[in-house]
């Protein structure tokens, strides 16, 4: 059925729906008819869908067009439109070849697969859109005369689309607005002026000697289709005549940047072009514009460790009323200096077997760190240890002449350190022995004789003028006063206070009762009941004396919590002390041996000795050296008194431990040295105290009890604050920037190059002795 | 001596008490220190410790004792030490021995006010819930009802208006050769207007922030100006503007801000006659929604020489501003007087508009300012905005939320007609958890005109450590570990400042495109989608009904 089949779009006046005329065309494609003319009447799809079965079907269209001519047409289809065409004209071709013999409105050719589209004039809006190229046919052809609307080409996935630009309807834009949006295959090629393309999806290129092969060869099959063969010539005159779009490939895309301009490009080329080098900050800022890592070195560091060595006092000489630096003595022991270490305590106390060794409560091990550990070092066995060291040799004489009243442990110390300097000393004590207190009223007990008496010899070595048996009174005073550059004031405190309640009268000063007992007055107390009053320290010294004089029973009772503590405290409880507080004293009868108390009780009391302190007898001091009302002399840390040559120290300013007099003393020797130095002085203030925090005690294993051995308890001695020279900051840097510098004298110091240095503290962190601190780094 | 309560664990405080646990790794760890080199708070340290271990290997009891001293890294239990998480430790170590856990049933509001002093602190209200504005989505998709756009092919215009629109009714225009034009002669204020950016970055000034961070923000705004053609602007925030920036052309991208200290405002009005471009606009602070009610102090240790040279002030003082300003003692004449001031500093050409932290009596500063034509817009500042310093109990439980307050007042406007005249600028809690566009696009929905962000760029822009659950938050102290809020050269230099402005690029760039996802499938490109309420739903009836949006479920 070669015949040329004609189907109306309209019968007897009516008009055949799509429906209808689709089964009609369908039924002729189906009875063999290969040439079929339709008189369109706006039917939607005509000429699509045909399977002709490898012939060749030809479809004319005449009349109205509808939409989606030729929709899903196949290979081997021919459409020929006289006239122009309607909406999405081959609409998914699968293979058609369409030609329209005048226009196509918006939609052409979308989706189109494979086939062709050949256009006489020019395309509506976003014709070509969607197009693909199946590998398995060749790419679809979309040829336009003229020109082509906006938003051509959008999404296009592959084919060819050209737009020849032959008198277009927009001179000045062929493609129109915005084509090629969403590109991502196949190619435009177009002839004639555009304005802008879609810049993100596809690059504007001139054509290759392929592409015009390409084009030159598929042209003249479209302009004849179209009837226009004769612009062959004019359309193929110059490949510089066309030019054509392609996407960027999906690796050009990947490639491509981000950013238009780079900000370092921003920066130079636009920033500080306008706001000035440096950026809008730079006239305010004086560092360098550089950008930092978040560890630094140098001066770019947070913090900076510091070897502070000896910056603080350790626990143990912050602690001493003395202010003997015991880390230093095991400093010099494990340094294998034994003789110096035990020589080093001579230049703070002529006492240290007497005081540290026997009757001092030690403050010093109290504060040890080590306390912290297990035990304290034994600060007390060294003092003992340097009983039999001899004593040092003072410097040159100065000719300079001192005085000091008193020959308690306060002058002592303080004649010591004067003599030590080199000056004249003359020493007036009362008694007729030296050692005041320590002599007359320590329990011999506590402190041996032998002990006081060994280490007052040895303070006799460095050539002081002692003046035993020499009261100073009023006139002596004044002429020691004549007689010397400076007079220093150690008379301590010897006038007991005592209670103003019947009896009181009765009642025995502690002063005299031990003072009694070392100088070998001692009472028979022999089955006594004694009564002390007042249960301090002293007041257990008492307590233990008369015991050991025989008593029965001894009661201290006191109005407030007992002070009494330590060593005396122990021995006095030992011996059957009771302690009873708080108790007020109403009288004491002594015929009776009763004392009573305002509660109404009553202790049995043959003797009741009172102890609740003692004044100074400060009678024969001048007025130009001030004191209160109850006779104290008022001075200052240093000794300094009312009267520039006159200096003060221990009880008779103050009451305090033998330690705190010895220390007084020795600050009131740098003092009165000063001034016959003729230099001011100032008094150093104190270091702080080293922060326990600091001290790493996880480094000490602890100890079981052994026995006291100079070289052991070295070892133990934690050194807080002053280091120890053990190289672990050196060890534990993890930049290498610690080293150790020695110097011929045999000092050293522990150095930190800057610029290895990250600021960690690791350093700080694990000194064992608290040395290294990290400072902000300014 | 130290009393005994140092040296046992009496009053010390346990690791537990502590919102951030170290999970230091032995085995992993070197010992470098880098860790401790950058710890902020120095709650790290290196430290030792002694390890015993007892051995017996025979076949009976042989007691044999090992005694190791290792070093460790140790966390402080000192409450001024405390770990702020911020894993600095974390982002230095080179062996991933070291990171800060989070520790939910931590006590440290217990204890956080040594001295009796409040605990004070930066960031934002430690609050890890979703705001309200996460909770909103939007329904109003386009499916064959509108023309559906797409985000990809449409061309969009999101833009915004910053000034007083006057209603078409009331603009001197007539007839000049047969063309529509402004009456010059007719003597009418016609107010300025500029067209900006819908997402602008808010009041941060420089002294809270590091110079690197400032210039990083301003370089990238002025290069999405410059290079990208997106006219997003910044508000300097109270302290000035560097004169460089003044004299800038680039400074009509900016919003120089003044607030009740009035620093560094002789700087810029010296600066006057050489600025050859007018700011953007001029925002006067009454408040912030991080810390309503409540005044700003720069912290004396923070007023170096750029602070100084910037601000005006000599060096080393503590720089306080007022939770109120000066000399104003009523709503009509604060604002009336202020707005008159600045907008005469510019000759009237600049648009001049307070911002309030979010309150409920925001309606009546509202009702306020539509009548005086002089104000270009309301910025309100939610409670989820940031802040670099503040009291924690003004940060936690002070103030109001945008979502209902921006609502309210757009409701409001809408009574009175005027809802396209005077512009609603919301802000503090916008990209809360992130998703800035989304929150942005709701808040226009509800009735904001433009929306300001400040936490969210510094997440963004400069990596800034802090979050909701209380990481990092020291703004304040100037050890900012990021070198966002430090005036210290060590620590700002570690951020790049040409890092930040591409970072801003990126943002910008990118919630372009989501403002994009978000208009087009709700068939808006051309203008903003403000007071669209009916494209947004809550998942919470009550919420949608205080909205007086729809609820979805």
């Amino acid at each position: 059925m070669k015949k040329k089949v004609t189907l109306k779009g309209i019968v007897k006046g009516r008009r055949l729906s799509s429906r209808v005329l689709e089964e009609e065309i369908q039924e002729v494609v189906g009875k063999g008819a290969r040439n079929i003319h339709v008189l369109a009447d706006g039917q939607h799809g005509i000429g699509g869908r045909i399977w002709p079965g490898g012939e060749t079907v030809k479809i004319t269209v005449e009349g109205p067009v509808g939409q989606r001519l030729g929709s899903m047409g196949m290979f081997g289809t021919e459409i020929v439109v006289k006239g122009s065409a309607s909406d999405d004209a081959g609409w998914i071709n699968c293979g058609a070849d369409i030609t329209v013999l005048g226009d196509v409105t918006d939609g052409a050719h979308n989706a189109a697969a494979q086939g062709k589209l050949y256009v006489q004039g020019g395309g509506g809006a976003r014709c070509d859109t969607m197009t693909k190229h199946n590998p398995k046919f060749d790419p679809p052809q979309s040829w336009y005369f003229r020109d082509v609307g906006d938003t051509f080409a959008e999404f296009k996935a592959g084919g060819i689309a050209v737009v020849c630009g032959v008198n277009p309807r927009n001179p000045e834009n062929i493609l129109g607005y915005r084509p090629c949006v969403g590109m991502v295959a196949g190619v435009v090629y177009f002839r004639g002026p555009i304005k802008g393309y879609s810049e993100t999806d596809v690059k504007l290129l001139d054509l290759t000697d392929q592409d015009w092969k390409w084009l030159i060869v598929n042209m003249k099959p479209y302009l004849k289709a179209i009837k226009r063969p004769e612009r062959y010539k004019e359309l193929s005159r110059s490949i510089k005549d066309w030019k054509k779009l392609v996407p960027f490939t999906a690796q050009e895309r990947a490639k491509k940047k981000d950013f238009k301009m780079s900000i370092a490009e921003f920066r130079s080329g636009i920033w500080e072009k306008s706001v000035g080098k440096g950026g809008i900050f730079g006239e305010y800022l004086t560092h360098p514009l550089t950008i930092l890592p978040y560890v630094t070195t140098g001066d770019d560091r947070r913090f900076r460790p510091v070897w502070n060595n000896y910056k603080y006092a350790p626990p143990c000489e912050y602690a001493c009323p003395t202010g003997i630096p015991s880390q230093k003595r095991a400093q010099l022991i494990r340094a294998d200096k034994l003789h110096e270490a035990l020589e080093l305590v001579l230049q703070y106390s002529p006492l240290p077997a007497s005081v540290c060794g026997e009757i001092c409560p030690n403050l010093c091990m109290q504060a040890c760190t080590r306390g912290r550990v297990d035990r304290a070092y034994n600060i007390k066995e060294m003092g003992s240890a340097s009983l039999e060291i001899k004593a040092p040799k003072p410097q040159k004489k100065t000719s300079r002449k001192a005085a000091v009243i008193g020959g308690g442990p306060g002058g002592l110390s303080v004649a010591w350190q004067l003599a030590l300097k080199g000056h004249d000393v003359d020493l007036y004590e009362a008694e007729g022995k030296l050692g005041g207190k320590l002599e007359l009223c320590i329990p011999r007990e506590r402190l041996p004789q032998k002990v006081l008496r060994k280490e007052i010899d040895r303070f006799k070595e460095i050539g002081i003028n002692v003046h035993l048996n020499t009261k100073v009174h009023r006139k002596k005073f004044d002429l020691i006063y004549k007689s010397h550059d400076v007079v220093v004031v150690a008379c301590g405190a010897h006038r007991p206070r005592i209670m103003n309640v019947p009896g009181s009268k009765d009642m025995v000063p502690a002063y005299d009762f031990l003072k009694g007992i070392n100088t070998g007055d001692a009472p028979d107390l022999k089955g006594r009941s004694v009564v002390v009053i007042g249960a301090g320290n002293v007041g257990m010294d008492v307590a233990a004396e008369a015991y050991h004089c025989g008593a029965k029973e001894v009661t201290a009772v006191d109005i407030q919590e007992p002070a009494a503590f330590g060593k005396e405290l122990e021995i006095a409880e030992s011996l059957g002390t009771k302690i009873v507080w708080p108790m007020f004293a109403e009288k004491y009868e002594k015929k009776n041996g009763k004392i009573y108390f305002t509660d109404g009780t009553s202790l049995k009391a043959d003797l009741v000795v009172i102890s609740i302190g003692d004044m100074p007898m400060t009678e024969f001091l001048p007025p130009s050296v001030h004191t209160d009302k109850n006779g104290w002399i008022q001075a200052d840390d240093a000794g300094h008194t009312s009267n520039p040559r006159v200096y003060a120290i221990g009880d008779a300013t103050r009451l305090g431990l033998v330690t705190h007099a010895i220390g007084h003393g020795r600050t009131a020797a740098d003092a009165v040295h000063a001034l016959l130095s003729g230099r001011s002085y100032n008094m150093p203030p104190p270091k702080p105290v080293a922060p326990y925090e600091k001290i790493k005690t996880a480094y000490y294993d602890v100890c079981k009890g052994e026995p006291f051995a100079p070289v052991e308890e070295a070892n133990r001695c934690m050194s807080c604050a002053v280091c120890r020279d053990c190289h672990m900051c050196e060890t534990v840097c993890y930049n290498g920037a610690i080293t150790r510098k020695g110097y011929e004298d045999g000092s050293y110091e522990y150095m930190v190059d800057s610029d290895l240095c990250i600021g960690c503290g690791f350093c700080a962190g694990i000194c064992p002795c608290g040395v290294w601190e990290m400072e902000d780094n300014i | 001596m130290e009393p005994a309560s140092r040296l046992d664990n009496n009053h010390e405080l346990s690791l537990r008490d502590f919102p951030y646990i170290i999970r230091w790794r032995d085995e992993r760890c070197k010992r470098c220190g880098r860790c401790t080199a950058v710890c902020p708070m120095f709650s790290i340290e290196p430290s030792v410790i002694v390890q015993r271990i007892l051995h017996s290997e025979g076949g009976m009891p042989e007691p044999k004792a090992v005694r190791r001293v290792v070093t460790i890294i140790k966390q402080s239990t000192d409450i001024g030490r405390y770990c702020t998480g911020c894993a600095a430790c974390t982002l230095v170590c080179p062996n991933e021995a070291i990171e800060p856990e989070y520790n939910s049933r931590n006590k440290f509001p217990f204890h956080k006010n040594k001295g009796g002093h409040p605990y004070r602190r930066g960031g934002r209200r430690n609050d890890p819930r979703p705001s309200t504005l996460d909770r909103l989505r939007f329904t109003r998709i386009s499916m064959l009802t509108d023309p559906a756009l797409d985000a990809g092919r449409h061309e969009f215009r999101i833009r915004t208006y910053l000034g007083r629109i006057l209603p078409a009714e009331e603009l001197p225009l007539k007839i000049i050769n047969g063309k529509l034009d402004v009456d010059k002669k007719s003597g009418k204020f016609i107010p300025p207007v500029r067209e900006i950016y819908p997402v602008m970055i808010g009041s941060m000034s420089i002294g809270a922030l590091s110079p690197n961070m400032w210039e990083g923000l301003a370089m990238g705004v002025t290069y999405l100006n410059e290079v990208e053609n997106m006219p997003v602007v910044m508000c300097s925030g109270e302290g000035g503007m560097p004169q460089r920036l003044l004299k800038s052309r680039f400074i009509k991208y900016f919003i120089p801000q003044i607030a009740s200290g009035y620093f560094g405002w002789d700087e810029i009005v010296r600066a006057l006659p050489h600025m050859v471009e007018d700011p953007c606009a001029i925002e006067i602070k009454y408040g912030q929604g991080a810390k309503p009610g409540d005044g700003g102090l720069l912290m004396a240790h923070k007023v170096l020489k750029l602070i100084s040279e910037i601000r005006g002030v000599p060096m080393g003082v503590d720089l306080p501003s007022p939770p109120t300003h000066q000399t104003k003692y009523s709503i009509e004449e604060a604002v009336a007087k202020m707005i008159q001031s600045m907008s005469m500093a510019w000759g009237f050409r600049v648009p001049v508009y307070p911002k309030i932290s979010g309150s409920r009596t925001a309606k009546a500063v509202l009702n306020n300012l539509v009548r005086n034509p002089f104000a270009a817009a309301l910025s309100i500042d939610g409670d989820d905005g940031g802040t670099g310093a503040a009291y924690n109990v003004s940060m936690d439980s002070m103030g109001h939320p945008i979502a209902s307050n921006i609502r309210e007042c757009y409701l409001d406007l809408v009574a009175q007609g005027k809802q396209n005249e005077l512009l609603l600028i919301a802000a503090g809690g916008a990209g809360k958890k992130g998703n800035l566009a989304a929150n942005a696009a709701a808040l226009f929905m509800l009735g904001a005109s433009a929306v300001s962000i400040g936490k969210y760029i510094m997440q963004a822009a400069a990596g800034c450590f802090g979050d909701e659950y209380n990481r990092c938050n020291v703004c304040n102290i100037g050890r900012c570990p990021r070198g966002i809020t430090t005036q210290d050269p060590r620590l700002y230099r570690r951020l790049d400042p040409d890092v930040v402005a591409e970072r801003v690029v990126e943002v910008f760039k990118s919630i372009d495109v989501e403002l994009k996802k978000i208009f087009a499938p709700m068939g808006r490109s051309t203008e903003l989608p403000i007071g669209m309420s009916d494209g947004i739903s809550a998942d919470d009836p009550a919420v949608a009904e205080r909205l007086k949006i729809s609820y979805v479920c």
